[in-house]
C-alpha cells in the first residue's frame, strides 16, 4: 500500500458487494423485461424470454444470499447515532458540497447507513414476494397480482436509492469507486468524506 | 355463414405494447354449447381431442370414479368430470366438460408477461403460442377456471385451443364432431345463445325448473357455454359461481408501472442536474503535504 493510502474494504467485503451488485443488474434486466412489454427485447441478450425466466429466480437466490452476507458483515457499523441525526439535518449543505457546514463523520455517514437499511428491508420483501412468483401455479390470481405489485414497488424503491448510490460513488465523488474495486482510498479522499475515520486510522 | 372467415384475425395479444389494429370486416364470434342433459358420459370427446391434437396417451387408474383421468394435464386438454351428487334421494352425475372456456375477458391473457404467448382471435378462441411462452405460469394463476397446465420438461403451458386448425378450415372442433348424442353444439355465439334458450325451455317442461345457461358475466361471457339441468347447483358441477378475470388489478399494476418509469427517469435526471449544478467534489491530495 502506498504511504498516502488507507485500507477501506476487505477482499471479502468487495466480493460480497459485487455479487449483490451484478446479480441485481441481472435481476433488473430480466425483471424490467417482464414488467414492461416494450422492454421485453432485453431478454434477447440473455438468451430469450424462456432463459430469462429461468435466470431471474436463480439470480434472485444469489442476490438474497449475497444481501444476507452483506447485512451481517456491515450491520455493526450501520446503527445511527446522535451524530448521524445532526448530519441528516445538514443534508442540504452536504448536497451542495458545503463541507464546512456538515458535521464530520466516521467510516459511514447517515446517508450510507440509511441506504443500507432501506436495501436490506426491500431485499427481504423482494425475496418474500418473489418466491410465490417463482411457483405461481400454487397461488390464486388476486394474491399473485398483489405479490407482483409489492415486488415491483420494492424494486422501484431499491432502484431509486441505487441511482443515488451509483451517482455518488462514481462521478459525484471521484476516488470512491476504487475503494470498492481495490479496497483502498487516498488520504485526501478520507479527509474529505470521512474525517473522523481518517483520524482514527492515522492516530498511532 | 362460413365460420372460417373470422378465424385468424386477432383481437388481443398478451403483453403487447402495440394494440391490435382493428380490421374492417365484422367477424362473427363462435361458441360451443355443451348440453349436460344430453351427455351420456361416453368420453368419445376426450378421445377425439387426444387424436386430433396428437396428445400423448396417459395411463389411467381406477380411483373410484367413472372419470378417466384424475385431472387435466399438459397432454389432457379435455376431461369429463363425473361429479356424483345426491339429489332427491337419487345419485346423479353432474358431469362437467372440463376444458378451456375461451373467455371473452381472458384472465390468462391479461396476466401473461410474454408478448404474443397468448392471443385471442376475433372469433373468440383464446390460444397459447408455445414458441413465445416463457414458462412463467402466471396464466395458470390468472385463469379463474384452473385450466392451463404447465409441462415441467418443455417449460411451456398448454390447454384446449378449440381445434383452431379445424375451425380455421371451416370445420367444427373434434369434440363436437364426435359427440354421438349432439350434446355439444357449435356455431356463432348468437346462435348458440338462442339454441340454449330453446334447450332451457325443453328442460323446464321436463321438470328441471332450475336449468340454466352458464355463460358467466365476470369474464365477459365465454365461448364454451353450458346448459346445466341443475342450475342452482353450480358448485356441485365444479363450475365457479362468479369467476372474474383480474383485468382491473392488472391495469392498476400497469398504471403504477407507468408512474414508476417516470420516477426512475426523474431520478436519473435529478442526478444529472445536480452534477451540472455543483459538479464533482474532488479530494485535494496536496494541501496537507503528504502528496
Amino acid at each position: 500500500m502506498a504511504r498516502n493510502e488507507l485500507q477501506r474494504h476487505s477482499y471479502a467485503h468487495r466480493v460480497v458487494h459485487w455479487t449483490v451488485g451484478l446479480s441485481f443488474l441481472l435481476l433488473l434486466l430480466t425483471g424490467l423485461a417482464f414488467s414492461y412489454p416494450s422492454l421485453f427485447w432485453m431478454t434477447t441478450i440473455l438468451g430469450g424470454g424462456a432463459a430469462a425466466r429461468v435466470i431471474h429466480p436463480v439470480a434472485g437466490i444469489v442476490f438474497s444470499v449475497g444481501l444476507a452476507l452483506m447485512f451481517f458483515m456491515w450491520v455493526r457499523e450501520m446503527f445511527l447515532g446522535q451524530l448521524d441525526w445532526k448530519w441528516l439535518g445538514a443534508i442540504k449543505a452536504y448536497a451542495s458540497h458545503d463541507r464546512a457546514a456538515v458535521p464530520p463523520v466516521g467510516k459511514y455517514n447517515a446517508g450510507q447507513k440509511l441506504f443500507f437499511w432501506v436495501e436490506s428491508i426491500l431485499g427481504a420483501v423482494l425475496l418474500l414476494t418473489g418466491l410465490p412468483l417463482w411457483f405461481p401455479a400454487d397461488f390464486g390470481g388476486d394474491f399473485l397480482v398483489l405479490m407482483r405489485l409489492l415486488h415491483y414497488l420494492s424494486t422501484l424503491g431499491a432502484g431509486l436509492f441505487l441511482i443515488v448510490h451509483v451517482y455518488l460513488s462514481t462521478v459525484a465523488y471521484p476516488g470512491t469507486l476504487r475503494a470498492m474495486l481495490y479496497g483502498r482510498v487516498t488520504a485526501g479522499w478520507a479527509k474529505l468524506h470521512h474525517p473522523l475515520w481518517y483520524k482514527e486510522k492515522t492516530e498511532h | 355463414m362460413n365460420l372460417s372467415d373470422s378465424s385468424l384475425a386477432l383481437k388481443r395479444i398478451s403483453a403487447s405494447p402495440e394494440p391490435v389494429a382493428p380490421g374492417i370486416r365484422q367477424n362473427p364470434e363462435i361458441a360451443k354449447l355443451v348440453d349436460i342433459s344430453r351427455c351420456i358420459g361416453c368420453k368419445a370427446c376426450e378421445i377425439a381431442c387426444k387424436e386430433w391434437n396428437e396428445l400423448k396417451v396417459e395411463p389411467t387408474h381406477n380411483f373410484g370414479s367413472f372419470q378417466s383421468h384424475v385431472d387435466l394435464s399438459p397432454d389432457t386438454w379435455l376431461l369429463m368430470r363425473f361429479n356424483e351428487v345426491e339429489i332427491g334421494g337419487d345419485v346423479k352425475w353432474l358431469i362437467k366438460k372440463d376444458a378451456c372456456h375461451h373467455c371473452e375477458e381472458p384472465g390468462c391473457l391479461f396476466a401473461c408477461p410474454a408478448p404474443g404467448a397468448i392471443v385471442q382471435y376475433e372469433n373468440g378462441i383464446v390460444d397459447f403460442n408455445q414458441e413465445n411462452c416463457i414458462g412463467c405460469q402466471y396464466c395458470v394463476a390468472g385463469c379463474p377456471f384452473d385450466i392451463p397446465r404447465f409441462n415441467a420438461e418443455t417449460r411451456k403451458v398448454y390447454k384446449c385451443n378449440m381445434c383452431i386448425d379445424r375451425v380455421e378450415a371451416g370445420l367444427e372442433p373434434a369434440c363436437v364432431k364426435t359427440c354421438p348424442t349432439n350434446a355439444i353444439s357449435y356455431g356463432t355465439k348468437d346462435d348458440m345463445v338462442l339454441l340454449a334458450e330453446d334447450k332451457l325451455e325443453v328442460l323446464n317442461n321436463r321438470g328441471f325448473q332450475n336449468a340454466a345457461l352458464y355463460n358467466p358475466e365476470g369474464v365477459g361471457g365465454t365461448h364454451m357455454m353450458y346448459v346445466v339441468p341443475y342450475g342452482d347447483q353450480l358448485e356441485e358441477y365444479d363450475l365457479p359461481e362468479s369467476p372474474v378475470a383480474e383485468r382491473g388489478a392488472i391495469s392498476a399494476l400497469g398504471a403504477i408501472k407507468t408512474i414508476g418509469a417516470f420516477l426512475f427517469g426523474a431520478g436519473i435526471l435529478a442526478t444529472a442536474l445536480h452534477y451540472l449544478a455543483v459538479g464533482p467534489d474532488t479530494p485535494d491530495e496536496n494541501s496537507h503535504g503528504e502528496g
